[in-house]
């Protein structure tokens, strides 16, 4: 059973379960149902596919544009990059996750950001696209053009922004953990937690044993970062080694062939 | 999407000329949102400006040049392992100060590991939850690196991965796959290759290319560039975009 990265219900999730009726009843509702449904979009380790062709690709401008835009909303305070993975990379859901493109889903994920925290309304966004759009040169380009610079000093900012500089991103939290609970070398065992909502233990190492490889830093669990959730006590990390025959039935490479990943202290209990 | 914009759009019948290129959903919503942004206070043009500036340098010649001194200085190699962002500092890279945050950069965060590989251990390099890597030492990631598929299979058939790249491990070689989902980020020190006796650093820095670091492929005498991919071309690319060909 390594794992259910394979489960049958995930790999028909994509476009849409495949149900003669698309109405469900809530008696007899499956748990390995409930675990797909609940199963974040960007968690695709070890699921099956085929080969493709490797490319590259040259960047579009308004993909440079845009990584630049959600970088600096985290630089000025308004988000964190936790909160932007959550809002591109998991609450569009399988079907937009995997059908827009990779800097699409940024740009939606700070439009989303913007109008949840109040800074501007949807109707406001929904005027100025309309109003941009007009504005577009025969040859298709389009700059900013803002009509007036807002005052910064009343904008609610994130504690983040201020309290990392000269220090750093995870170093800002040091010192606020405790003791690690665990050492180089300890066997541990990845925590069979249910997901909701928002994670970056991946599945595919659920349940699984292994043993620490590095005591990385403290911070604030991605569970709470992708929240805004600033109140929260940091939590050690840990990087963990795993036996890939361990991971994966059947694995397919050399005994010895290993993985590793870095885990917080909440998703790891000892191992005998 | 539809015809919202107002011009006349006559395209349809071929009289007249010019087409307008279309322009995507995506270029129309980064400009409004920054525009509304700038007008809100939440920051500056100037601000995007400067982050932009920063941006457009990042490329992997820094970590080519770690890897080439580690080769030749065990001391440095030593720092490598054991403080990677001091070792960066070396090279010219400052994780902490180099962004204009002061904080480091937002999505990459303030921490680098150094993988080092020996004759019996291959590291290779994955996030398999986005596309999490070492940008300001190594670059933006290639395209490949963020697909589902690389990110799928490289944690399950890392050999049968491998191979598709030109990288067939031998049995005596054991292969370690970095799942990079949290704040480290990760950056293969290959092993030297043989053929490279009495070559400087900058010799030896040509030979480093960004898919060694992630893991993809082996230095060797005489590859100073990735191999030939296609390449997906951008409707209006960032101005000065080098070809693929000259990413090292």
């Amino acid at each position: 059973m390594p794992n259910s990265a394979m489960g049958d219900h995930v790999s028909q999730l994509r476009p849409a379960l495949h149900e003669f009726e698309d109405w469900v009843y809530p008696d007899g509702f499956a748990h390995s149902l409930f675990e797909a449904f609940m199963k974040n979009p960007h968690d695709v380790g070890g699921e099956p596919d085929a080969p493709a062709v490797f490319e590259e690709k040259q960047e579009e401008q308004w993909e440079l544009n845009t990584f630049v835009t959600c970088e600096v909303l985290a630089w000025r305070g308004i988000w964190t990059s936790e909160e932007r993975r959550r809002l591109g990379n998991v609450d569009v859901g399988r079907t937009q996750y995997h059908g827009l493109p990779y800097y699409g889903r940024w740009a939606l994920a700070a439009s989303r950001i913007l109008v949840e925290k109040r800074y501007i309304t949807l109707g406001e966004l929904i005027e100025r696209v309309a109003e941009v759009r007009q504005r577009q040169s025969v040859d298709g380009a389009l700059t900013a053009d803002p009509r007036t610079t807002g005052d910064g000093t009343a904008v609610v900012r994130n504690r983040h922004h201020a309290e990392a500089v000269g220090k750093g991103d995870p170093q800002c939290f040091a010192g606020q953990a405790g003791d690690p609970r665990f050492a180089v070398g300890d066997p541990v065992r990845v925590r069979q937690l249910p997901t909701l909502f928002y994670t970056r233990t991946q599945e595919y190492l659920r349940g699984v044993r292994g043993t620490v490889a590095k005591v990385s830093y403290e911070t604030v669990l991605p569970e709470d970062e992708a929240f805004d959730r600033e109140d929260l006590r940091p939590k050690w990390y840990y990087i963990v080694r795993f036996e890939m025959t361990d991971l994966w039935e059947g694995y397919a490479g050399l005994p010895g062939d290993t993985l590793q990943a870095e885990l917080s202290e909440m998703w790891l209990e000892p191992a005998d | 999407m539809g015809k919202s914009s107002g011009h006349d759009d006559t395209a349809h019948d071929g009289t007249h000329a010019p087409m307008v290129q279309e322009v995507t959903d995506f270029e129309v919503l980064e400009i409004a949102l920054r525009e509304l942004a700038i007008e809100k206070g939440l920051f500056t043009a100037e601000d995007h400006r400067h982050y932009t500036e920063w941006a457009e340098q990042m490329g992997p010649a820094p970590a080519a040049r770690l890897v080439a001194r580690a080769w030749l200085d065990p001391g440095f190699k030593e720092l490598a392992l054991t403080d990677a962002l001091a070792a960066s500092r070396e090279v010219g890279i400052d994780w902490l100060h180099d962004p204009p945050t002061g904080f480091g950069s937002p999505s990459d965060f303030t921490l680098l590991h150094v993988l080092e590989d020996t004759p019996t251990l291959h590291h290779v390099v994955v996030c398999t939850l986005c596309s999490c890597y070492p940008r300001p030492i190594l670059g933006n990631s290639p395209e490949w690196y963020r697909t589902p598929n690389y990110r799928r299979r490289i944690v399950r058939w890392p050999r049968q991965v491998l191979a598709e790249f030109g990288l067939h491990l031998p049995e005596g070689v054991q292969v370690r796959v970095e799942d990079s989902n949290s704040k480290h980020r990760f950056l293969v020190l290959p092993v030297r290759p043989d053929g490279t006796e009495g070559w400087t650093e900058d010799q030896l820095a040509e030979i480093v290319t960004r898919d060694c670091m992630i893991g993809v492929a082996l230095p060797r005498p005489g590859v100073t560039s990735n191999p030939s991919r296609p390449e997906h071309a951008a409707a209006r690319p960032i101005a000065g975009h080098q070809p693929t060909e000259e990413i090292r």
